[in-house]
């Protein structure tokens, strides 16, 4: 059983099939991550002693610089036997429900749009989560787990729901859309993430999304109309596709306790040629949100998911429009 | 505003910058030419410890994702940082350095 000494922190912790990164996060450490599939480098760690192995050879999330220095990822680092290394734990990446691997039967199937599926699991043993959070999904004959944000809210935490978007040609939601039957058992290694619902934070909630970043807003936008300290609180759901077609996330919100009333949601186009017809909003997520809530963003506490180009469209957006940084939470994927 | 004394004149080489956590504050001290500059140490895009950083002029770039900050001024001067570092008004009493929060 490897032994993982943190030089300077003085904790020492084991890691045995796992990386490092996400035993120590099993066992309540906050190591610096994010995306956990390599890309991001958030939890680059420096190697002291002992030998460790890469899962993903040549991630991305690691420069010249970084081997140079020694420096691994510790969501992709493996050891070999008793490492010392050097990590900057921190608090913000504790996790509030410890992170566990189960095994999962795919218990039922809907399609959303033409391209977004929601695919719902029954999870062997039970892990809470907090509205917003992702999970690693290990898919047979698919090398590497990948990383997909939940789309429920749970008390009993035997299911778990994703919606995840197709990628034409993507090996993973081929898999998942085209080969994986009801029934079927794959791994679950959750839940991660940092972009969950604050329900301390004293504010109006603004969600989002884009594309397949409909499954964590959805989370959150369920959690935030369950929890009984922001009974008060607006929840305002812009999501966005390129034409009518990508549109969906109306049903969900409509069957939540306060639609229509606190719960609002606010559907956009980017692509209006040939949609006659349509009776929402026209142009990108970040211009919509702008349009609508201008000055009072900063009074939003703001949740957002989607592709890399919204998502940096939305963050600059709200930096400009002075919204507190500590207000703002997504996944920062890369 | 209360005085927080974050180290000695003499523990931060010309050039470097070293990293100092008192209390709620985890910050960076940086020696530029002799003058005392004090920003977060945590980079405004992920986890990066700005102390660790190399330091070109008055810049310091983030070693996790070379983002640059300004030292003096907190600004972005490279991407994939959008968001200004925090700086804090730095003074020396004696050979003391310390910041206002």
């Amino acid at each position: 059983m490897p032994k993982i000494t943190i030089s300077n922190a003085n904790i020492a912790y084991v890691c045995e099939d796992d990386t490092l990164a996400r035993a120590a996060l099993r066992e309540g450490l906050g190591f610096p991550y994010e995306c956990n599939v390599g890309s991001c480098g958030n939890c680059r760690f420096e190697l002291q002693s002992g030998e460790v192995v890469h899962l993903r050879a040549n991630p991305p999330g690691l420069n010249e610089r970084d081997i140079a220095r020694n420096r691994y990822l510790g969501c992709q680092a493996q050891p070999k036997g008793d490492c010392t290394i050097k990590v900057n734990l921190r608090d913000n990446y504790k996790s509030h429900h410890l992170p566990r691997k189960t095994e999962a039967e795919l218990a039922g199937i809907d399609d959303l749009t033409h391209d977004i599926r929601e695919f719902r699991f029954n999870l062997k043993k039970s892990n809470l989560f907090l509205p917003g959070q992702y999970a690693l999904l290990s898919l047979p004959d698919v090398e590497g787990a990948r990383a997909y944000s939940m789309s429920n809210v749970t008390n009993l935490g035997d299911e778990w729901h994703f919606q995840i978007k197709r990628v034409p040609g993507g090996e993973a939601t081929t898999n998942l859309f085209d080969k994986i039957k009801l029934g079927d058992t794959i791994t679950i290694d959750g839940p991660y993430g940092m972009a969950y619902l604050r329900e301390d934070a004293p504010r109006d909630i603004l969600c989002l999304a884009g594309g397949s970043g409909l499954s964590p807003m959805i989370s959150i936008a369920r959690g935030a109309a369950a929890s009984p300290v922001l009974q008060g609180r607006n929840i305002e759901f812009i999501y966005g596709g390129r034409s009518p077609k990508d549109i969906c996330g109306e049903g969900i919100l409509s069957t939540l306790e306060g639609y229509g009333s606190r719960i609002h949601y606010h559907p956009a186009i980017s692509m209006p040629e040939g949609t006659e017809g349509w009776t929402g909003h026209t142009g990108f997520v970040h211009d919509i949100a702008e349009m609508l809530f201008g000055a009072n963003l900063p009074n939003f506490e703001v949740y957002f998911a989607g592709p890399p180009a919204m998502s940096q469209a939305v963050m600059k957006m709200l930096i400009t429009a002075k919204v507190p940084v500590g207000q703002l939470h997504f996944d920062q994927f890369y | 505003m209360a005085r927080v004394d974050l180290c000695k004149t003499s523990e931060v080489d010309e050039g470097s910058a070293i990293r100092v956590e008192t209390g709620d504050l985890l910050v960076a001290v940086f020696n530029l030419n002799g003058a005392f500059y004090v920003t977060d140490d945590t980079c405004t895009h992920g986890p990066g410890s700005l102390s660790e950083g190399p330091i070109v002029g008055d810049t310091v770039e983030c070693d996790f994702h070379n983002g640059v900050f300004n030292i003096k001024t907190g600004e972005v001067v490279e991407p994939p940082c959008m968001i200004p570092i925090k700086t804090y008004p730095t003074a020396v009493d004696g050979d003391t350095v310390y910041i206002e929060v």
